[in-house]
């Protein structure tokens, strides 16, 4: 008898609110069906409303992890359309802000991966070490999650020395680190047992449904954006695009841990041969008629975003294509024929975001006579909450 | 150069049927394509140039709409376009060709209400299940109305 199961959108296993739709016979899933738009923010119709700087940090606010990856896609079009010639050393500080957060985005991962699989140990070892580059990020940007590096026409903040050297250390600790997970990643049975062979995808199907990243890459596809479409200076930096052939879940695995060891390559690489001079160039506030396609190698996967100029100060059409969204239909494939335990790791092996947004505010009880307000009633009364207390003077604390 | 190549080629096969090209900047390749042969030259493409992956479809309101199909592999990006008159604004699925479109074919069901003919699974995808009809966010005259708040267990709201 074949039953249909709900997971999400609220579901302990799943961190972000996504429905599947799941028919099961048994322990065997037959089928999936996903359903998106619990998170829908209209970010496409609201950057057509704001001006071109603005737009800058409306894209940062796509993705909490991906951060930087969409503004640095969305200020290359821009850059493009404009013909503005960024300088090498804008350029070398964003690449190396990009493989700091493919670094911090990568561990995190392989927490999460480690928790699915009931290897909580492994998940308190990489969130330990991801400090590490948070800590780094924090001292280039100022900033550990949203790091607001770019700007049209360059980055905003330069990199001194003893940054350079703080960053050259600490990177030493994390290489030593990786290699014991790729040790463990590959080798510690219990963990093998459990992925290997889980969430087949094979190289036709992947091609064919259009998968990115490294769920593309760990069923033997080297595509990879940073090396078949070069941008900012990829083209002078040294790296192998990373691949498994097994194109299962422990493949995912690889392809990753490989990608840190290139990334940590990459950043010292960056760090040392970083070249003198300015930072960015002045960019106008109204930006030529035109159009570009940028693309960029987020950590999970191909980012492309396409901007419409018609010569004003805002866009007249500015279009994100996420990673994840490509590689939905990829999971469908994945998921069948596999058990109903195994939903939470193949799902999280395509290192889903399906981005946090949208507060609510819901003060339900009308039974027992307590007050219930409106969201305008209640931004209304900490404002005033706020003005009353008056900080400003010596001595006033918070009442708490 | 591969884009000229491309070019070359695709204007040789199709003749008419592609009436612009252009080749802005390195690894970019634009064609106007007409509707009915939109699945024929990426037919082509795929075959001849390796063109599997579509990396997404792009919507843009100029009155009449236009779809980007943007395209890539390993060597370039290859971009198709194609008018929808807003009158009808009707196109086929391409879907039988690049089984990866349907996500971003649904989500153009949702955003412009361009109806793809012939698509596996035409359900809304983006917009939520109380979704008002006929409301299509991303055409230029469509503009957001705030709806008034109801608190659930109150009459109207007052």
């Amino acid at each position: 008898m074949e039953i249909k199961i709900p997971i999400g959108p609220q579901h302990p296993a799943l961190k972000e609110p996504i429905s599947l739709r799941v028919t099961v016979d048994g322990e065997h899933i037959k089928d999936v069906d996903i359903r998106l738009g619990y998170n829908h923010r209209g970010l496409e119709k609201l950057a057509e409303q704001k001006n071109w700087v603005q737009n800058i940090y409306v894209m940062e606010r796509i993705c909490g992890i991906c951060s930087h990856s969409h503004t640095t896609c969305y200020v290359q079009a821009v850059e493009q359309i404009q013909g503005l010639e960024v300088p090498k050393r804008g350029l070398y500080i964003r690449t190396l802000v990009a493989e700091l957060e493919r670094v911090h985005s990568h561990l995190l991962w392989l927490g999460v991966a480690g928790h699915e699989t009931g290897f909580d140990t492994f998940f308190m070892y990489t969130w330990r070490d991801r400090e590490i580059v948070m800590d780094i990020l924090e001292i280039i940007s100022g900033n550990r999650v949203h790091y607001a590096i770019n700007s049209i026409g360059g980055v905003r903040r330069d990199i001194s020395e003893e940054q350079k050297k703080l960053i050259l250390g600490s990177l030493d600790t994390l290489i030593k680190r990786t290699e014991y997970y790729a040790n463990i990643g590959t080798i510690e049975p219990t963990f093998v047992a459990r992925l290997d062979g889980v969430g087949p995808l094979s190289k036709e199907q992947a091609t064919s449904l259009c998968a990115v990243g490294p769920v593309l890459r760990a069923s033997g596809v080297a595509n990879d954006v940073r090396k078949d479409d070069p941008y900012a200076v990829y083209d002078e930096l040294p790296f192998e695009v990373a691949t498994a052939t097994s194109g299962d879940v422990l493949g995912r695995v690889i392809v990753r841990v490989k990608e840190l060891l290139e990334s940590y390559k990459m950043i010292e690489y960056l760090l040392k041969n970083i070249p003198e001079g300015p930072i960015s160039v002045r960019a106008p506030r109204k930006i030529k008629p035109g159009e570009a396609i940028s693309r960029y190698e987020a950590p999970r996967g191909e980012d492309l975003h396409y901007v419409k100029s018609n010569g004003g100060d805002k866009p007249e059409r500015l279009k994100v294509r996420a990673p994840t969204l490509a590689n939905y239909p990829a999971t469908v494939v994945m998921l069948k024929n596999m058990f109903i335990a195994d939903i939470p790791i193949i799902f999280a092996a395509i290192d889903p975001c399906v981005c946090c947004a949208e507060r609510t505010v819901q003060l339900i009880d009308t039974k027992r006579g307590d007050k219930v307000m409106r969201f305008s009633e209640l931004r209304k009364m900490s404002i005033d909450f706020y003005k009353k207390m008056d900080l400003s003077k010596k001595g006033n604390l918070w009442k708490l | 150069m591969k884009e000229d190549l491309i070019i070359k080629q695709l204007t040789e096969k199709f003749g008419s049927g592609i009436s612009e090209t252009s080749n802005p900047s390195p690894r970019r390749m634009f064609a106007t394509v007409n509707k009915e042969i939109l699945n024929e030259v990426i037919k082509y493409l795929r075959d001849t140039f390796n063109f599997y992956h579509l990396s997404t479809i792009t919507g843009v309101d100029k009155g009449d709409f236009e779809l980007n199909y943007h395209f890539a592999n390993e060597l370039t990006c290859v971009t198709l376009r194609v008018t929808v008159p807003r009158a009808e604004p009707n196109i086929n699925s391409i879907c039988e060709v690049i089984p990866g479109a349907v996500l971003y074919e649904r989500e153009i069901q949702d955003m412009y209400g361009i109806k793809v003919a012939n698509i596996p699974d035409g359900r809304p995808l983006v917009t939520s299940d109380d979704w008002p009809e006929d409301n299509y966010p991303l055409r230029k005259d469509w503009t957001f109305e705030r709806p008034k708040e109801v608190i659930p267990g109150e009459q109207n709201g007052d």
